[in-house]
């Protein structure tokens, strides 16, 4: 375990020193301030509008964090030959998947957890008077969510190309939470082999609208009813699992290309 | 208990829609305790091939390898192996100090053994001075330096250095000549691959020279050649002969 952290560290210590890091908390920052000071549609005056907006915008924010933190460790180790010292140590791939994996997931948890911080903060500024139970619950969801996401990115990773393991993951993050709610209503309008496709693609893919309990937060709909949300962290914990075996399974035997670079 | 053993080792490349490489064609090969063997050959002869089999980065097609009497498929085989890469690729973005901290880390080392290890090492590579700046800005020299820091950390029984002079200067190439000779007297063994035939002459026990996959030639320098003769000539010759064999063979 201690060596898995280790790794995790080395995730952490990495993104922090990276430019286009701050480039990217520049850029999100400036985005909320504006989203806070902007009067769209005469609604800014309401906090709802801000929380509901704001936290839409951690929602888009982390996911695309976690696709390009997590997504670019293996990659990155590979294309460096960073690997080479790293796996010379006494660590299985198993540890490097585990360690990867927890310390970017670990990183966007935090990195989320600042931005809801920000939006409360603000919107309470407005008099927004949040049920922080509800909150609470909306954050530990949507950190769910996000291990489930670094989880893929880095099961992608195992096998394709930086380029290529970010388009999936984000067209499969984006179309899940777009479009895969609307499958079934869809389905019902196709026949035979269409619908049988649409169907298998709507149970095989992660639902991660599942995770964003912005609604229930923005209109006061209350904390939703723990059996419920065990059941959709346990929903989120299989998944990540599964894709961190699939991970593992593609990356135990796995031959590395020498450094480009020599 | 051999510090190292090959038995019948095979590796083959294959990759989607490209001809198989076969780059190692059956290599047996020993090394006892506190011996120190070259390991030579020309380029793209599978050293460094037979090399990331013994760390497991690569696994063998056919036969077997055994690191202190542990299969090297097994993680803790790697416990007592202290590796520096052909060309040392380390994170840019930490210290020196931060990497020797991080590598003895992923050792097991904690608490004051793993301070006392990294002091250690900042002494031993004689790193102290830049050990608190981004390994980016480090020379050539001092990548290698800190990629042996990484390598002794742990005081490992059994160091594989790939090339390790390759890149540097006559100075560095006679601290490391030290440096192996220092391993020696402390009981530790010393397996590298190099082009630097004079300097290997100067420090081997044994030799194994490689040629295509192949052991051509393997034993102690003095009963291989003849007094006077050049390792160097050797080398060459043995190279030479067995392309010819080849040649005639296929
Ligand atoms: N991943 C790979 N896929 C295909 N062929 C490979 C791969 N890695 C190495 N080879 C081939 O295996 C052979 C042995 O290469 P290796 O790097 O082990 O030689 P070497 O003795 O270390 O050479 P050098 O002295 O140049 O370092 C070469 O023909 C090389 O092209
Ligand atoms: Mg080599």
């Amino acid at each position: 375990m201690r060596r898995v952290l280790t790794i995790a560290r080395i995730v952490w210590l990495e993104m922090i020193r990276r430019k286009d890091f701050y480039v990217l908390a520049i850029i999100l920052a400036a985005l909320l301030f504006m989203l806070l000071t902007a009067d769209v549609f005469g609604l800014g005056s309401t906090p709802r509008y801000l929380v509901d907006s704001g936290l839409l915008m951690a929602w888009i924010a982390s996911s695309v964090l976690a696709v390009f933190l997590v997504g670019r460790q293996l990659p990155a180790e590979e294309r460096d030959g960073t690997v080479f010292p790293l796996l010379a140590k006494p660590i299985s791939r198993g540890q490097l998947i585990v360690g990867k994996w927890l310390g970017g997931w670990l990183a966007c948890a935090a990195a989320t957890a600042v931005f809801y911080l920000l939006v409360t903060a603000v919107a309470v500024l407005r008099e927004w008077s949040p049920d922080w139970l509800t909150l609470l619950q909306c954050w530990t969801l949507h950190v769910c969510a996000l291990a489930v996401m670094s989880a893929l990115a880095l099961a992608f990773s195992t096998r394709l190309t930086y380029g290529a393991v970010v388009t999936m993951a984000l067209v499969i993050i984006g179309g899940s939470i777009w479009m895969l709610p609307q499958v079934p209503t869809l389905a019902m309008y196709a026949s035979g082999l269409r619908m049988d496709a649409m169907l298998l693609l709507y149970y095989l893919l992660p639902h991660f609208e599942l995770f964003d309990m912005r609604r229930r937060l923005v209109h006061d709909w209350g904390p939703v009813d723990w059996t419920i949300f065990a059941r959709i962290a346990a929903y989120a914990a299989l998944l990540a699992a599964l894709l961190l075996v699939v991970a593992w399974l593609s990356y135990r035997h796995k031959m590395f290309r020498r450094s480009e670079l020599l | 208990m051999k510090a190292l053993e090959i038995k019948g080792l095979e590796v083959i490349f294959r990759a989607w829609r490209r001809r198989a490489v076969h780059a190692v064609r059956g290599v047996d090969l020993s090394v006892e305790e506190n011996e120190v063997v070259g390991f030579l050959g020309p380029n793209g002869a599978g050293k460094t091939t037979v090399i990331h089999v013994l760390l497991g980065f690569i696994e063998p097609t056919r036969g077997e390898a055994r690191v202190f009497d542990r299969d090297v498929r097994q993680s803790i085989a790697r416990q007592r192996i202290g590796y520096l890469p052909e060309h040392p690729q380390l994170y840019r973005f930490l210290t020196g100090r931060e990497l020797l901290t991080y590598s003895g880390r992923l050792f097991g080392l904690k608490g004051s053994s793993l301070r006392d290890a990294v002091e250690r090492m900042l002494e031993f590579t004689g790193l102290g001075e830049a050990a608190d700046r981004k390994i980016a800005s480090y020379s050539r020299g001092m990548l290698q330096r800190i990629g042996i820091g990484q390598a002794l950390i742990n005081d490992p029984d059994l160091v594989i250095l790939d090339e390790p002079t390759s890149g540097l200067d006559p100075l560095g190439r006679l601290e490391i000549r030290r440096m192996i000779g220092d391993l020696r007297t402390r009981g530790k063994t010393v397996f590298f691959s190099s082009h630097e035939l004079s300097e290997v002459e100067l420090v081997s026990d044994r030799v194994v020279i490689l040629t295509a996959g192949r052991v051509v030639a393997e034993g102690r320098i003095e009963e291989l050649m003849p007094a006077g003769k050049r390792l160097e000539q050797y080398f060459v010759e043995v190279v030479g002969a067995s392309w010819a064999r080849e040649a005639a063979g296929s």
